[in-house]
C-alpha cells in the first residue's frame, strides 16, 4: 500500500516539467501548425482566415524563402565542415601533449574562450574588424603586399558577407568542439597506438584505422549537433543586417521567420516557414540516426 | 430540478453582473490617463513635456505619461504592444510605417468635434495641400501632423573652399553635377574612402530614391496597383547611376559606410554633404554650434533631362490615436495632440520641425528661419511618400535592387527584372 | 642510432605541434585582444592605419559612455541587472525542475513513466525558432509579455537538462534512498538531502551551461521585451549599435563590460567548462 502511494510521488516530481513542456513546447508547436494554415495579420483584429496550404505554396514559390533556404544551406555547410574537421585536427594535437596536462588545459581554455563571449558581442567585435578601415583589410593587404589598399568588402559583397558570418561562427565554436573531441579522444587507450607504432604504422594510418572508428560516437554526435546549430543561426546575421549589410545573401531561415512576423506582421507565413524548418531538422536527424545505427564499432 | 434552477440563478447573476460592470465608459470630465509613445529627439522632448504640463494644468482631469524609444526600434515596440492589446493611446512613426495601422483599423479617424473643425476638408484647407496625404484613407484623416518633412542637401562650406569651390555657386543642381562635385570633395586612401563628398540616405529608399525615379518618369507600381513597374528604362537608368556612384564605379560612397547624416554634424572630415531635413539644422545648433556658420542648404537636385521636376518625397510623422482606447481617452488624446500640433511656430523655431499650416507661412518666425524657404519651395513640387500596406516589404526590395548594383555587381537591367519579380511576389500575398 | 633518430622525430613532432597550437591560439585570441585594446583607445584611433597594438593615447572615458549610453540614461545598469536576474533565475529553475523530473522518472515506477520520458525527449527536436512566434502570442495571452515572467518562464527548462540529470540520478544507489525512507524521511527531504548532493558535479555543470546560454540569448528577449526597463544586455548592445551617434570605442567598452561576468565565471569554474562534464555532450 505504502509502496503504491509512494509511487505517486513520481508524478509529483515530474509534474512541473510536464506542465512546462505541455504549455511552452507542445502548445506552441501545435499552434504553429494550426497558424500556418491560416492567414492572420498580427496587427489586425480580424479573426484568422483558414486558407489551407496557401501559405506553404506561397513560400515555396517565392524567391524570398527559396533564397533563405539557399542562404541557410550555404552557411550551414560552409561552416560546419571546417568546424568539425579543424576542431578534430586541433584536438588530436592537444591530446598528443599527453605529458603536459597543464599545457593541455591552457590551450583548451584559450580555444574555448570565444564561446564565453556572447553572440552579439562577437558579432560587434568582428563588425569592426571587417569594417573597410579595420584589421581584416589591413592585414590581408599587408600579406598580399598590395601597393594601394584594397577593400575586400567583407560586409558588402554577398560572397564576402557569407564568408564573414561563417568566420565568426567558426571562431566562436571551434574551441567548443575541440573540447568535445578531446574528451572522446582521451578515452581511447594509448596502448592501441603503441602497438600500432611498433607495427610501423604512420600517423595517417593510426588516425584512420584507430582514432576515427573508435571516435565514431563522438563524431556522429558532433556532426548532428554542429549541423543543426548552424542551421539555426540567428544573432550574427541579425547584427549584420542591422548594421547595413545586404540582407539577401545572409537571410537565413530564422532571420526570415523573425522579419516576416515582427516587421511584415504575417503570422501565417512566418509559422509556415518555422514549421518547414522543424520538418527539415526532424527528417535530417532521423535519417542521420538511421545511418549511424547501421554502423557500430567497438574495440573489444 | 435543483440543477436547472441553480443554472438559471447563475445565468441571471452573470447577466446582471455584466450589465453592472460594463460601465458606459469614462465620462468626459472624469479622470483620464493618457500614454504617449514617441521617438527620441532631444530637441523636441523638453518642448512636448512643457506642453504636457500646460495641458494638464488647463485640464486637471487628464494625466499624461510620455515614453521615448530610439527611432529604429519604435515600430516593433508599438507592433507588439498593439498585438497584445496594450498599445499606447497616442503614438507616432514615419507615415509609411503608420499606414498599416490605418488599414488594419487600429487607429481612430480624427475627432473633428474635439478639435473644432466642421469637416476633413476644412482641416486640410488650413495647411499646404500635401500635408495630410500620408494619413488620408477612404476620405477620412487619421492623424495630426507632428512634422511634415522633405529633404534638401546640406553643405559643409569649409570643405568646399578647401578644394577651391564656392559653396554659394558651385553646388550641384543636377544629379549629374552631384557626381562631379562630390568627386572633387572626396578624399581616398587607395580604395577606402576617408571623406565622402556626398552620400545618400540609405535605408530610406521610398523617401529619397523613388523621387529620383519619378524625376526620370518611373513609378513603383502600375496604375491599378496590381503589379510592379520597376522594370522600365527610367529605373534601369537610375540603377546605372547608383552603380556608377558605388564601390564598383566611381567609388563615391556605399551603404556600408556610416550614414552621412550621422557624422555630418561633427564636422570631422568624414563627409562633405548630406541629405536631410530642416530639423538637422537645429540639431547641429544643439550639438556643434561652432560649425553652424559653415553650413548651407541647397535644393534637392534634379536629373538634367527630368520628366518631372519633383523634389525629394515628403514624409511625415502623424500623431495617431489608438482605436481601442476608451472613448473619453480618445477624445482627450485628440485634444492633446491638436495642442501639440498647433504650436507650429515653436516647432519650427526651436526644433526645425515643419508643420506646414498656412498660418505658419505668414509668421515672422518662418520668414526669419534660415533656409526654411529652401525646403518649402521644394515641398511645393513634391509628392507624399508612397503609402501602401506592403510598404516596408517593397522598400526592402528597393534596398536589394540598389545594393545589388552597388555592391554585388548585378547589372542594372537584371536588378530591375529581379525587383519586378519580387514586388509582384509581394503583391500576390 | 635508430633510437636517436626516433627520439629526434618525436621531439620534432612535439615542437611542430606546439607551434601549430600556438599559432591557432594567437588567431583565436586576436579578436578578444582587439576588443580590449580598442575599448581604451580614443574613438578616432580605433580605425587608425596602421593599427597600433599599443594605443597612442588612452581614453577611459569610453567606459563612462558605455554605462551612460548615448542618451545618458544609464540603461546599462538596469539591463545588466536584468541579464543577471534572468540568467540566474533560469539557471536555478532549470536545475531544480530538471532534477525533480529526472528523479521522478528514474526512482519511481508509475504508469506512463516511459511515455512521459519519450514525450519530454521529443521536444529536443523542436527548434526554438519554430515556436518563438506562437510563444510570443502565448505570453501576450497570459499577459506576461514585456515582463520578467515573460522573459524567464518560457525558457526555464530544456529537455536536454532533464536528460542530463536523469542520467546522473540513475547512478545514485537505490539503497541510500530506501534506507532513508526506512528512517522515516519524507520524499521532499530525500530529494533535497540525498539526491541533490549526489549529483552535484552534474548539477553544477548543467547550471553553468544554462546560465551561459541564458546570458547569451538574443532572440527571445528581442521578441518578448519592448520596454527599456526589462531589456537584457544583448539588447542594450543592439541599441548602442543602432543609435545615431555610434562610437566604436565605446561600443568595445560595452563589449568588455558585457563579457566580464561570464569571464569571471569561466575562470572560477573552468574545469566545468572544459572538463569531463562536457563528455555527455552539451547543447551549444
Amino acid at each position: 500500500m505504502a509502496f503504491q502511494r509512494r509511487q505517486y510521488w513520481g508524478w509529483i516530481f515530474v509534474l512541473p516539467a510536464v506542465l512546462f513542456f505541455a504549455l511552452f513546447s507542445y502548445f506552441p508547436i501545435i499552434n504553429s501548425f494550426i497558424a500556418s494554415f491560416h492567414a492572420k495579420d498580427i496587427l489586425s483584429l480580424k479573426a484568422p482566415k483558414f486558407i489551407g496550404f496557401q501559405n506553404y505554396i506561397y513560400i515555396f514559390t517565392s524567391k524570398d524563402f527559396l533564397n533563405s533556404i539557399k542562404a541557410t544551406l550555404y552557411f550551414a555547410v560552409g561552416c560546419f565542415i571546417p568546424l568539425v574537421s579543424v576542431s578534430l585536427f586541433m584536438a588530436t594535437i592537444v591530446v598528443s601533449l599527453r605529458r603536459f596536462p597543464k599545457v593541455q588545459n591552457v590551450f583548451k581554455m584559450i580555444y574555448y574562450s570565444p564561446a564565453i563571449v556572447s553572440g552579439v558581442v562577437s558579432a560587434t567585435i568582428w563588425l569592426l574588424i571587417f569594417d573597410p578601415r579595420g584589421l581584416a583589410n589591413q592585414w590581408l593587404n599587408f600579406l598580399a603586399n598590395n601597393p594601394t589598399p584594397v577593400d575586400f568588402k567583407w560586409l558588402a559583397l554577398p560572397a564576402m558577407a557569407r564568408l564573414s558570418t561563417i568566420i565568426i561562427y567558426f571562431w566562436k565554436y571551434v574551441g567548443y568542439f575541440v573540447i568535445i573531441y578531446f574528451a572522446g579522444l582521451v578515452s581511447i587507450p594509448t596502448s592501441l597506438y603503441e602497438v600500432a607504432e611498433i607495427d610501423g604504422a604512420s600517423a595517417w594510418k593510426k588516425f584512420w584505422r584507430i582514432t576515427v572508428p573508435l571516435l565514431k560516437p563522438t563524431i556522429e554526435f558532433v556532426l548532428i549537433v554542429a549541423f543543426i546549430q548552424c542551421i539555426r543561426t540567428f544573432s550574427i546575421q541579425y547584427v549584420f543586417v542591422q548594421s547595413g549589410s545586404p540582407r539577401e545573401p545572409i537571410n537565413v531561415v530564422s532571420l526570415n521567420i523573425y522579419t516576416t512576423a515582427m516587421q511584415y506582421h504575417s503570422l501565417g507565413r512566418s509559422t509556415a516557414m518555422s514549421v518547414s524548418l522543424f520538418c527539415f531538422i526532424l527528417i535530417f536527424t532521423i535519417v542521420q540516426l538511421r545511418i549511424y545505427r547501421s554502423e557500430r564499432v567497438s574495440y573489444v | 430540478m435543483k440543477l436547472v434552477s441553480m443554472l438559471l440563478v447563475a445565468a441571471l447573476l452573470l447577466a446582471g453582473g455584466t450589465l453592472l460592470l460594463a460601465s458606459p465608459g469614462q465620462e468626459p470630465t472624469g479622470p483620464v490617463e493618457l500614454i504617449q509613445w514617441t521617438h527620441e529627439d532631444p530637441n523636441r522632448t523638453p518642448l512636448e513635456e512643457k506642453w504636457i504640463a500646460e495641458f494638464q494644468q488647463q485640464n486637471p482631469n487628464v494625466t499624461v505619461t510620455r515614453e521615448t524609444s530610439p527611432s529604429g526600434k519604435i515600430q516593433e515596440k508599438v507592433l507588439t504592444a498593439f498585438a497584445a492589446m496594450k498599445g499606447p493611446d497616442i503614438f507616432n512613426m514615419e507615415a509609411e510605417d503608420e499606414w498599416q495601422y490605418i488599414v488594419g483599423e487600429r487607429v481612430a479617424p480624427v475627432d473633428l468635434d474635439a478639435i473644432g473643425y466642421s469637416s476633413y476638408k476644412a482641416l486640410q484647407n488650413d495647411y499646404l495641400p500635401v500635408t495630410f496625404d500620408g494619413a488620408l484613407y477612404e476620405g477620412k484623416i487619421y492623424g495630426l501632423p507632428l512634422e511634415i518633412t522633405n529633404w534638401c542637401i546640406y553643405l559643409n562650406d569649409k570643405y568646399y573652399r578647401e578644394v577651391g569651390l564656392d559653396p554659394a555657386r558651385d553646388y550641384p543642381k543636377t544629379w549629374e553635377q552631384m557626381i562631379t562635385v562630390a568627386e572633387k570633395l572626396t578624399l581616398r586612401e587607395g580604395e577606402v574612402i576617408k571623406r565622402r563628398g556626398f552620400d545618400f540616405r540609405y535605408p530610406y529608399y521610398l523617401s529619397f530614391w523613388v523621387p529620383m525615379a519619378n524625376q526620370l518618369g518611373g513609378k513603383v507600381l502600375s496604375a491599378d496597383g496590381k503589379s510592379a513597374a520597376v522594370n522600365s528604362s527610367a529605373w534601369i537608368k537610375l540603377l546605372q547611376y547608383m552603380a556608377d556612384w558605388g564601390p564598383n564605379g566611381r567609388n563615391l560612397g556605399s551603404p556600408t559606410y556610416t550614414n552621412a547624416r550621422k557624422t555630418f554634424n561633427r564636422d570631422d572630415g568624414s563627409v562633405a554633404m548630406c541629405i536631410s531635413g530642416l530639423y538637422q539644422y537645429d540639431r547641429i545648433k544643439a550639438e556643434n554650434e561652432a560649425f553652424l556658420p559653415e553650413v548651407s542648404i541647397v535644393p534637392y537636385p534634379r536629373f538634367k533631362d527630368a520628366v518631372n521636376k519633383n523634389g525629394s518625397a515628403v514624409y511625415g510623422h502623424y500623431y495617431m490615436v489608438n482605436a481601442s482606447s476608451s472613448p473619453a481617452a480618445q477624445l482627450w488624446a485628440w485634444k492633446l495632440t491638436m495642442y501639440f500640433s498647433s504650436h507650429v511656430e515653436e516647432m519650427l523655431d526651436q526644433i526645425g520641425l515643419t508643420i506646414p499650416s498656412k498660418k505658419l507661412l505668414e509668421t515672422a518666425v518662418y520668414k526669419n528661419k534660415k533656409f526654411a524657404d529652401v525646403f518649402i519651395e521644394d515641398m511645393a513640387t513634391a509628392k507624399f511618400v508612397m503609402t501602401h500596406e506592403k510598404g516596408p516589404q517593397i522598400q526592402d526590395v528597393l534596398k536589394e535592387m540598389v545594393e545589388g548594383v552597388m555592391l554585388s555587381n548585378v547589372a542594372p537591367a537584371e536588378a530591375a527584372r529581379r525587383g519586378q519579380e519580387k514586388i509582384d511576389d509581394i503583391l500576390r500575398q | 642510432m635508430l633510437v636517436l633518430i626516433g627520439r629526434l622525430k618525436k621531439n620534432l613532432r612535439l615542437i611542430v605541434s606546439i607551434i601549430v597550437l600556438i599559432l591557432f591560439a594567437v588567431a583565436i585570441l586576436v579578436p578578444i585582444v582587439f576588443m580590449l585594446i580598442s575599448s581604451v583607445k580614443h574613438p578616432l584611433d580605433v580605425f587608425e592605419f596602421p593599427f597600433r597594438w599599443i594605443p597612442r593615447r588612452l581614453h577611459f572615458y569610453n567606459y563612462l559612455q558605455a554605462i551612460a549610453g548615448n542618451d545618458q540614461k544609464y540603461y546599462f545598469i538596469r539591463n545588466t541587472f536584468n541579464s543577471l536576474f534572468m540568467a540566474g533565475s533560469v539557471m536555478c529553475l532549470n536545475v531544480l525542475m530538471a532534477s525533480a523530473a529526472g528523479y521522478g522518472l528514474t526512482k519511481f515506477r508509475f504508469k506512463g513513466r516511459q511515455v512521459v520520458f519519450v514525450l519530454i525527449l521529443a521536444t529536443m527536436m523542436i527548434p526554438f525558432e519554430t515556436i518563438m512566434i506562437p510563444l510570443l502570442m502565448l505570453t501576450i495571452r497570459l499577459r506576461i509579455q514585456d515582463s520578467y515572467m515573460g522573459l524567464i518562464f518560457p525558457i526555464m527548462l530544456t529537455a536536454f537538462a532533464v536528460f542530463l540529470m536523469r542520467q546522473s540520478i540513475l547512478t545514485v544507489p537505490d539503497d541510500y534512498i530506501d534506507s532513508a525512507r526506512i528512517d522515516g524521511a519524507g520524499e521532499l527531504r530525500i530529494f533535497f538531502s540525498i539526491i541533490f548532493p549526489s549529483v552535484r558535479p552534474t548539477a553544477v555543470t548543467l547550471a553553468i551551461l544554462v546560465f551561459r546560454e541564458a546570458w547569451d540569448n538574443l532572440i527571445w528577449p528581442l521578441i518578448v521585451v519592448q520596454s527599456e526597463k526589462y531589456k537584457t544586455l544583448p539588447l542594450y548592445i543592439i541599441r548602442f549599435l543602432d543609435e545615431k551617434y555610434t562610437n566604436e570605442a565605446a561600443l568595445m567598452a560595452v563589449a568588455v563590460l558585457a563579457t566580464i561576468p561570464m569571464f569571471v565565471l569561466f575562470l572560477a569554474f573552468s574545469r566545468y567548462f572544459i572538463g569531463e562534464g562536457i563528455l555527455t555532450g552539451a547543447k551549444g
